[in-house]
């Protein structure tokens, strides 16, 4: 009978573990169908499906916490109105950057095989699997709850973390303007401008 | 009545599990200086910097005028046209990647690679189909990059190739290793059909390219500094190879609060 109550009791600790992961897995498959669904949909203009990939991304990505981690030591030294300004700029690029990664796998079916949550970071790992009948792609989502909401933090494609690859590739380009983010920000601006003109384009 | 207090025990359990699970949502860390406590190597070792620059931008136009034009096309192919083409490259590599498994010590991994290289070199048609993964028998890549790092030797500085790309010294090492053993390589030189290297090469880059257009594609159009962005993925990608570890608990987790403005 003792036995009997331990695994039981392991089952509950466990069980409630795969519970928060799948909770965590229906929201995410709701929240990738809407933008998948927006390129399917042939009504809308490619202005009206960004827009609406946008609102999405910025309501589920923990934005402004990325966009703080990837301005590393720049963040210190700028003023309320550039942190400001570059926390605006910088959610538009992560839309920008997961609209068109999404657009290529707008025509691909996808599943969600794996979920799992790491309690000790408090985070839950979902594992997604792009089909493509000439090989697989997996691309793992990071999410993490807060407020009783759940927010991407990161999207690691091929082993590829999204949010490193950000950090490094920002840090060089910081670098260049001695870490003033008043100047990155103005390098952002143009490249938020090419990057939208080609997906508008497109 | 020892009963009752075991069941009244584990309603107490699962209750409190449910509300440290609801208390862990609702405090979650908004410490501003979060992003300054993560490790993160964020600077590659990259000397050369500038040199490799002046290289990328010479591959990055080679990409776009022919690789991947050529990768668009290859991708217009039937699939069944593409996936034999991919797996009997594929299987080419099998004997290299049976030897550096064994050279890192895999014997489980040889030892699987060595019965999908039989299962496909002769019922998958000189590996054009892969039947050995539906028999449960998983391709895993390993080359002399991996085992030289496995074998504690370094990155070395970061450098990029013409035409070949992304590398740095000990991957090169690598490359050129596999080149001078490849049993493939030999036999074509053997048998005066050295011509048979250069187009196996281009095959293989072609059939790579052409999985990876759209993550390209989005990595080119939307970074503030592609070459900083390709180190960066290249780094992520090889250490992910070299540690054969599930990717999720690989990448670092960055530290990152949750902020309401």
């Amino acid at each position: 009978m003792k036995y009997f109550f331990k695994i039981f009791f392991i089952i509950v600790l466990f069980s409630s573990y795969c519970v928060k992961a799948d909770e965590v897995s229906n929201w995410l498959k709701g929240e990738i169908d809407t933008i998948l669904d927006s390129y399917k949909n042939p009504s809308l203009s490619n202005f009206k499906r960004f827009e609406l990939i946008e609102k999405t991304i910025n309501n589920n990505f923990a934005g402004t916490g990325i966009a703080k981690f990837v301005a590393g030591e720049s963040w210190q030294n700028a003023s309320k109105v550039e942190k400001k300004d570059y926390i605006r700029l910088f959610k538009r690029h992560l839309a920008l950057n997961i609209a068109s990664l999404m657009q290529g796998y707008s025509d691909q079916n996808y599943e969600l095989t794996n979920s799992k949550y790491d309690s000790k970071n408090k985070v839950s790992l979902i594992d997604m699997k792009i089909i493509n009948e000439t090989g697989n792609l997996l691309v793992t989502w990071r999410v993490k709850k807060s407020k009783n909401r759940n927010y991407v933090i990161d999207l690691i494609v091929a082993d590829i973390s999204l949010v490193v690859t950000k950090r490094s590739e920002f840090n060089s380009m910081l670098k260049k303007v001695n870490y003033n983010l008043l100047e990155f920000n103005k390098i952002l601006d143009a490249q938020n401008e090419s990057s939208y003109s080609i997906i508008i384009g497109n | 009545m020892a009963n009752i207090k075991i069941f009244l025990l584990i309603l107490l359990l699962i209750f409190s599990n449910l509300s440290i699970s609801a208390e862990e949502s609702d405090n979650v860390t908004t410490s501003s200086v979060d992003f300054e406590t993560s490790n993160y190597e964020d600077e590659i070792y990259d000397p050369l910097e500038s040199f490799n620059r002046a290289i990328f931008k010479f591959n990055n136009v080679a990409d776009r005028i022919v690789l991947e034009p050529v990768a668009k096309g290859y991708r217009k192919l039937p699939s069944p046209v593409q996936s034999g083409i991919s797996n009997f490259l594929s299987n080419l590599r099998t004997p290299l990647v049976i030897a550096n498994q064994l050279l890192q010590g895999q014997g489980k991994n040889a030892a699987e690679s060595t019965g999908r290289f039989v299962v496909n070199t002769t019922a998958g048609v000189l590996g054009i189909v892969d039947v050995a993964e539906k028999i449960g028998l998983e391709e895993k890549e390993e080359d002399f990059g991996q085992t030289l790092a496995t074998w504690g030797v370094g990155d070395g500085f970061y450098i990029v190739l013409p035409i070949f790309g992304p590398s740095n010294i000990r991957d090169t090492a690598g490359m050129v290793m596999t080149y001078v053993t490849d049993p493939i390589n030999a036999y074509a030189i053997s048998e005066g059909e050295a011509w048979l290297i250069p187009l196996r090469t281009a095959t293989n880059a072609v059939d790579q390219r052409s999985k990876i257009i759209d993550e390209v594609n989005a990595l080119r159009d939307n970074s503030v500094d592609y070459y900083a962005a390709v180190r960066s993925s290249y780094y992520q990608n090889r250490k992910a190879s070299i540690l054969n570890t599930d990717d999720s608990e690989l990448t670092p987790l960055p530290l990152i609060s949750i902020e309401f403005e």
